[in-house]
């Protein structure tokens, strides 16, 4: 080989190799996340999906200073953060209500009015969740604030009380985030009966992949 | 990374004993823009970048031979934002510091112009531990090149304007605990201007 040649093939291997790219994982183990509920225009069904738009971010989460709240929320919002990679959601605490996207007590929920969804959480004696969801009657709307209920149904004393309260907390965020519907598999934070602590890699590649899809639900509110 | 660090900053000092009065040092102020840092695809494609960021660059060389070559150690540190584009949006993903140390070798092009090229390493400091970066930042080895042209505009000192490429692959402790393979090739170029004083 020449020396000319030798130098243009050594620049052509050195180019292959700086243009190659990073090859990324195959996202397709995560589940139904949509909110199946009869359709408004006639017999069927209608699907709702919603994201927060990035314009609405970081969420704004106000927070009751009862039933360990204050201390879980954050950890449910670091919980899931990190299914993001590129910044697609966050989520920050505010003091004032009146200006809250999201409004987290503690107690039982109350009575839902008409046009509430109210996705139920939790059946395990020592607590329970609900986050109540206002969609506009033609389903394009989703009214703000977002309302979550924790409600530590058993004795304050019990042991099993703070990971009870810890773990459905988290899962009602990610009923906030998007996932409007439970997971089938009891593996997973979003099971209708959580048992476990975090969520799973299937709730954190179903959170993941509602961010890149177009959302036909928009918030509205203050 | 940080023990070749280490070997490359005791190595030029201990081998030119004696050079001192040889020894060029220079300062340079300038901006550097990078290729994407990462391609990835979730349901369409989605990019990666750091911003054109501003840099400054500190340096020394001694000679080596009587040919009019020198060896010497170059640091650099940029600091700017980085972003992600999917479908024409671009999300601010915050800020983004770069630090470089390369050992390179220079030689004379013409009486103004030098040309050099180096090894050495190439660190990311993100401002937060989110995103691609929650593991931490990330040490890279590095390879460039580039040319230098100085005009001397004082007796001892040169106005140094400098060109510079440079390559590297890249990945981040988070995107391979997320199933990422391979690294992705990042090439940087950057244009600066600062003084050289001279060894003449």
């Amino acid at each position: 080989m020449t020396r000319p040649a030798r130098w243009t093939t050594l620049g052509l291997v050195a180019a292959a190799a700086a243009c190659s790219d990073i090859a990324n994982p195959i996202r397709n183990d995560f589940y139904e996340w949509r909110l199946i509920t009869p359709s408004t225009t006639g017999p069927g069904e209608d699907s709702l999906t919603f994201h927060w738009p990035k314009d609405r971010l970081p969420v704004r989460i106000w927070v009751e200073n009862a039933a360990s709240l204050p201390e879980n929320v954050p950890k449910a919002i670091a919980a899931w953060r990190t299914a993001f990679l590129y910044g697609e959601w966050d989520a920050t605490l505010v003091s004032d209500s009146a200006a809250a996207d999201v409004i987290v007590r503690a107690g039982g929920a109350p009575g839902t009015q008409f046009s509430q969804t109210r996705l139920h959480s939790a059946l395990a004696p020592d607590c329970a969740g609900a986050t109540d969801l206002n969609v506009s009657d033609d389903h394009t709307t989703l009214q703000l604030p977002v309302r979550v209920y924790i409600d530590p149904r058993s004795d304050p004393t019990s042991p099993a009380l703070p990971a009870c309260l810890a773990l459905t907390t988290t899962h009602e965020l990610g009923h906030v985030i998007g996932i409007w519907r439970h997971s089938g598999i009891a593996t997973d934070l979003m099971y209708f009966d959580p048992g476990v602590s975090a969520p799973s890699d299937r709730d954190l590649a179903t959170a993941e992949v509602i961010y890149h899809l177009p959302a036909n639900v928009a918030p509205a509110g203050p | 990374m940080r023990q070749t660090t280490l070997l490359l900053a005791l190595l030029v000092p201990a081998g030119v004993s004696g050079l001192h009065a040889q020894t060029e040092y220079y300062a340079r102020a300038g901006a550097v823009g990078a290729s994407n840092l990462l391609r990835d695809v979730i349901v369409d494609e989605i990019t990666v970048r750091q911003s054109i960021a501003p840099m400054v660059a500190l340096g020394a060389s001694v000679p080596m031979g009587a040919r009019g070559y020198r060896v010497g150690l170059e640091a650099t540190l940029a600091s700017g934002k980085f972003h992600s584009t999917e479908n024409g949006a671009t999300t601010s993903l915050g800020t983004l510091r770069t630090g470089t140390l390369l050992l390179a070798l220079e030689g004379p092009i013409r009486r103004e112009l030098r040309w050099r090229a180096g090894l050495g390493g190439l660190h990311y400091w993100p401002a937060d531990k989110t995103g691609i970066f929650r593991s931490g930042g990330t040490t890279r080895f590095l390879a460039g090149a580039g040319v230098d042209y100085r005009r001397p505009v004082l007796p001892k000192w040169d106005l140094m304007t400098s060109l510079r490429y440079d390559w590297h692959r890249f990945t981040t402790a988070e995107l391979k605990d997320r199933g990422f393979s391979q690294t992705q090739g990042v090439s940087r170029l950057s244009l600066s201007v600062g003084l050289s004083r001279s060894a003449r």
